[in-house]
């Protein structure tokens, strides 16, 4: 199955690529949509965005992947 | 005491790539050429800036009653009486991007930001005016490093600005994690590129002249009055076309000055508020600490090879030092991204970048735009990686080389590249000098760069370059471009393209630029656009009015329509029969007659359209420099350099060389001289003093070899070649350095210190492992 | 401060000069009178922009006052060539691509031609040394030192018939 960026709705195989997708392009749409979830949860998509930059491994795109796999069903 | 030799040229022409002096030239060596610094209008002020002193500060409030006192003060401006406060940027297509002030209303950002400027009847009176004026200001913490500023507890620079990242921005293509997976060995590195001065010899200066009627004048040195014009319209709420900007001579811009500075808005504001002409010229220090500089960029680099050399992947992650302002960082941060994989095929490619800001200066285009940081990681990490593989480093690089016809995915398509042949050249340069005295060591490096960019954030409706020929009734031709000539030679590559389309001499072409009255709009000189984009342009131009002047000569001459006619060395004959042909001034006379008495004008324009995400074509290059160390000092001299270049057809055969020699001893200032140390936002060196740069005697041999190939976007198959040649040079001397040492150089520019610690670090090193055995 | 008048020849004119005497040199040629092909590109006297020749050997205009430079022959860009013809050094510079922005070009043609005057036959380390107090941010200086080297060597002297 394909997963599909929740802002504009572009597909990739994965749901990493997507997270990828939605940090690299952090334009106002795809920064607000990930806000949003971050709010209960107390981040931003700066903070997962530098967090991401600064340190090793992938712990912010999984992160922000689960959120994209959640929010599959509701596009 | 140089060496230029071309390889396989393949073209006859008559006037490009010929021995042409500059057509500036005579102004030039004689002194007539009169620059901004130069003017002196009737009835003119002169005005100075005062600028803050903190590095992040409120402005609470600005009292100048007591400089108003003083005997020949005529007046003071501030951000808060006298400007609309509109925030702006050269990326005015978007919002987000205009983030600067120039004359800030509530808050300065940065050591040396003005704060206020005034204007008397001389230069003195004004500069002694600036003490008088009583600024009270609440200071705030600053932060300095884009590594610190990035951090949760971090001052706000920008309202709005989340952790003061300022742009981002993200290229990838191909399945970088499975190339990665492919790769069998991989290796990661940090490093850090500093920041560099574009240091123009002639330093900002404007004069501003607003009038009664409403009409505004500006003289100013940069490289692009369009762009000047657009950008005052929009501060000033005036119409582009009540402003009229003049740049006739430009003492140096290097991607320095193409933004609005504070003299241009301080003299124009200034002049609009006493209607009379207001001059401010930068003192060097003032040029120094409140202009822009050179981006400085953290790099962490991860790259993925095959045991046989074969590149897979590469990942980046960068963080640039953006300083206060946004300015022409944002392209800085996609170049860098996008030249940082270089001139090589990736299977996949991943590159994020952030900008931020910062309480320092801000930082945006110099000669390079990005591509020198880029390189001196990209080059110095795969020669270590060669090494650490044990494969020639050389024949490494050849085999993941870009080549004709191959696409960057999703970026850019590369329509000629002469990057192999490159390999050879400097191959054969290095073979040629046999042994090195133990002293000495090669390193080299490769690299390309754009001819142009083909984005519009600046969102202009005009097409990207312009031109007008105009023949007079003696074959004289006027040549109008809004390209701008800044030294780089483009008047005069302009004019050779015209002369050779049109097939006339080149003394009969006059050029007209750097003038928004009578030029037609062009982006200016940025980019390295200006060959491939008004010399379109112009070639162009010249071939609509060349061809209604072989009109009236098929009409006349009784040839069987089959014939082609030319004009070459303004002689008018049909291409069968050269000796059969007649003065060229004849046929002009004669056909303005059979129009009525028009002038034969020819319009041409360059628009890129379908030409990939960067750049409708690029240059390639390889250097290799001889570096010389001492042990004892850590000091680094320069024996001898050779460049394999490659910019397609060569047009300005003088001018070509100059740009080489006159890029590559930039380069070089920025590998291991020219540096900028900040303490809480204050530059250290802001004088010619201590910021040191390439002198004459510093200056080693720059030997070219010229590598002709065809650029089929370019006019006669000419491409990018004055900015390239910042890129390399940086890398390649830390790469002798690996070579002469095995030291890694992972900071630029490498300083003397640098290298001694690095020493005395792999002396340690040595001594420990000795010491295990 | 008191003005006092001064006494100026430059380029073999005599210029009578009512000015502040911690007037600089480079401030009377440029600013009083009028010859504006003299540049400036600093204010510590490190980039040569100014050159001027005094009595046939370079001097930093900035560097000096101009009473300093009373009753000597001060000369200037402006003052090399002679009845429309170029000196053989300018035209060198032109032949060579020598200067791009040109902003350096009027001292750094000075200080090659005092260093000629003082040493017609200098070898390449000599002529860089000659100009080393010039900065050059375009053109990466070989272009120069080629034009100074064709110059001693004869290249461009006048051929006199
Ligand atoms: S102005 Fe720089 S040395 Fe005189
Ligand atoms: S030609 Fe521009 S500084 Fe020398
Ligand atoms: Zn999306």
């Amino acid at each position: 199955m394909n997963f599909k960026c929740p802002v504009c709705k572009k597909e990739w195989k994965n749901s990493l690529q997507v997270a990828r997708h939605m940090f690299g392009t952090g334009d106002k749409p795809h920064k607000t949509w990930v806000d949003e979830q971050g709010k209960t949860q107390g981040f931003t998509f700066i903070d997962l965005m530098i967090e991401q930059a600064t340190t090793p491994g992938n712990k912010s795109y999984v992160m922000l992947a689960e959120l994209i796999e959640k929010a599959q069903d509701k596009l | 005491m140089n060496k230029y030799t071309v390889i396989n040229p393949h073209s006859e022409f008559k006037v490009i790539n010929t021995h042409v002096h500059n057509i500036d030239g005579t102004a030039k060596v004689t002194g007539r050429a009169t620059y901004t610094f130069d003017v002196k209008l009737p009835n003119m002020l002169y005005g100075k800036i005062l600028r803050s002193p903190h590095a992040h500060a409120k402005i609470l409030k600005i009292d100048y009653s007591r400089a108003m006192e003083l005997p020949g003060v005529m007046g003071v401006v501030t951000g808060k009486e006298d400007t609309l406060g509109i925030k702006q940027g050269i990326w005015r297509r978007y919002q987000d991007l205009c983030d600067e002030q120039v004359l800030p209303v509530d808050k300065v950002r940065y050591i040396g930001e003005p704060v206020a400027a005034v204007a008397a009847i001389t230069e003195e009176i004004a500069e002694k005016a600036l003490d008088y004026i009583d600024v009270d200001y609440e200071v705030l913490p600053g932060v300095y490093e884009p590594l610190d500023a990035i951090k949760k507890d971090a001052p706000e620079i920008h309202e709005g600005f989340e952790r003061n990242i300022n742009v981002t921005r993200h290229i990838e293509w191909g399945d970088v994690d499975a190339a990665f997976e492919e790769a069998e060995y991989v290796r990661e590195d940090w490093f850090k590129c500093g920041g560099q001065a574009h240091m123009c010899m002639e330093t900002r200066a404007a004069v501003s002249s607003y009038t009664p009627d409403g009409k505004l004048t500006i003289y100013h040195s940069n490289q692009s009055p369009y762009y000047m014009q657009g950008l005052m319209a929009g501060v000033l709420g005036m119409r582009e076309g009540d402003i009229r900007v003049i740049s006739t001579y430009v003492g140096g811009g290097f991607g320095g000055k193409f933004e609005l500075d504070g003299a241009i808005f301080c003299s124009a504001v200034l002049s609009r508020k006493l209607f009379k002409p207001v001059k401010i010229v930068y003192t060097r220090e003032e040029d120094f600490i409140a202009t822009k500089r050179r981006t400085p960029m953290f790099y962490y680099v991860r790259t993925g090879v095959k045991k046989d050399g074969t590149f897979c992947a590469r990942e980046a992650k960068v963080f640039t030092n953006g300083g206060a302002y946004t300015g022409m960082g944002a392209t800085a941060l996609y170049l860098t991204g996008f030249f940082h994989s270089f001139p090589y095929r990736w299977k996949g490619y991943r590159y994020d970048g952030y900008r931020v800001y910062t309480n320092t200066l801000p930082s945006t285009s110099m000669r390079g735009f990005g591509a020198p940081q880029a390189m001196f990681c990209s080059e110095q990490q795969i020669e270590w990686i060669a090494a650490d593989l044990g494969l020639d480093p050389i024949d490494m690089r050849r085999k993941n080389s870009h080549h004709e016809g191959y696409e960057v995915p999703g970026q850019a398509t590369i329509a000629s590249c002469g990057i192999d042949q490159c390999y050879d050249e400097i191959r054969k340069w290095i073979n040629d000098k046999g042994k090195l005295p133990a002293n000495r060591a090669i390193g080299i490096s490769a690299c390309g760069f754009m001819s142009g960019g083909i984005f519009n954030w600046f969102d202009t409706p005009y097409s990207f370059s312009s031109a007008v020929v105009s023949i007079n009734q003696d074959g004289t031709v006027e040549l109008f471009v809004g390209a701008q000539e800044i030294g780089q030679g483009s008047n005069t590559t302009l004019a050779i393209i015209c002369a050779e389309t049109l097939g006339v001499k080149i003394e009969d072409i006059k050029v007209h630029s750097g003038d928004t009255d009578y030029c037609p709009p062009d982006l200016g000189a940025w980019g390295s656009r200006q060959t491939l984009m008004a010399g379109n342009a112009v070639k162009m131009a010249a071939e609509a009015a060349k061809k209604q002047l072989l009109e009236f000569a098929y009409a006349q001459s009784g040839f069987n329509i089959v014939y082609d006619l030319d004009i070459k060395d303004r002689w008018v004959h049909a291409i069968a029969r050269p000796e059969r042909g007649y003065d060229y001034g004849e046929l002009v006379k004669k056909a303005i007659r059979g129009k009525d008495g028009q002038k034969i004008v020819g319009r041409g324009y360059y628009t890129p359209h379908r030409k990939g995400m960067i750049s409708p074509a690029y240059s390639y290059m390889l250097q290799g420099v001889e570096v010389e160390v001492d042990e004892e000092t850590g000091k680094i001299k320069l024996v001898d350099s050779m460049t394999a270049h490659d910019c397609g057809q060569p047009i300005n055969h003088l001018g070509l060389i100059g740009q080489l020699e006159g890029a590559f001893s930039m380069a070089a200032g920025y590998g291991y001289l020219e540096y900028m140390p900040y303490e809480d936002g204050k530059l250290m060196n802001p004088n010619l003093v201590d910021y040191k740069m390439i002198r004459a005697t510093e200056m080693p041999p720059a030997n070219i070899a010229e590598i002709d190939t065809y650029e089929p976007e370019g006019p006669y198959g000419a491409k990018e070649a004055g900015e390239g040649l910042t890129n390399p040079t940086a890398a390649a001397i830390g790469n002798a350095l690996f070579h002469r040492f095995g030291i890694q150089m992972k900071e630029c520019p490498i300083t003397p210190e640098m290298i001694l610690n690095a020493l005395k670090e792999k002396k340690e090193t040595e001594k420990e492992r000795k010491g295990k055995k | 401060m008191e003005k006092q008048l001064l006494r100026l020849t430059v380029n073999g004119q005599e210029y009578e000069l009512y000015i502040n005497p911690k007037t600089l040199l480079v401030e009377a040629i440029r600013d009083h009178i009028g010859l504006i092909g003299t540049k400036r590109g600093c204010d510590t006297v490190s980039c040569g922009a100014c050159t001027v020749m005094i009595d046939g050997a370079s001097v930093k205009s900035c560097s000096v006052l101009a009473m300093q430079a009373e009753g000597a022959q001060i000369t200037t860009i402006e003052g090399l060539e002679k009845n429309g013809k170029l000196a053989p050094i300018q035209k060198a510079f032109l032949d060579h691509g020598s200067y791009q922005c040109g902003f350096c070009a009027p001292g750094m043609i000075m200080s090659a031609q005092a260093l000629l005057n003082e040493n017609p036959a200098p070898t390449e380390w000599e002529i860089r040394e000659g100009i080393e107090g010039n900065i050059c941010r375009c053109t990466g200086y070989n272009s120069i030192v080629r034009a100074i080297d064709a110059t001693a060597k004869g290249k461009y002297a006048e051929v006199k018939s």
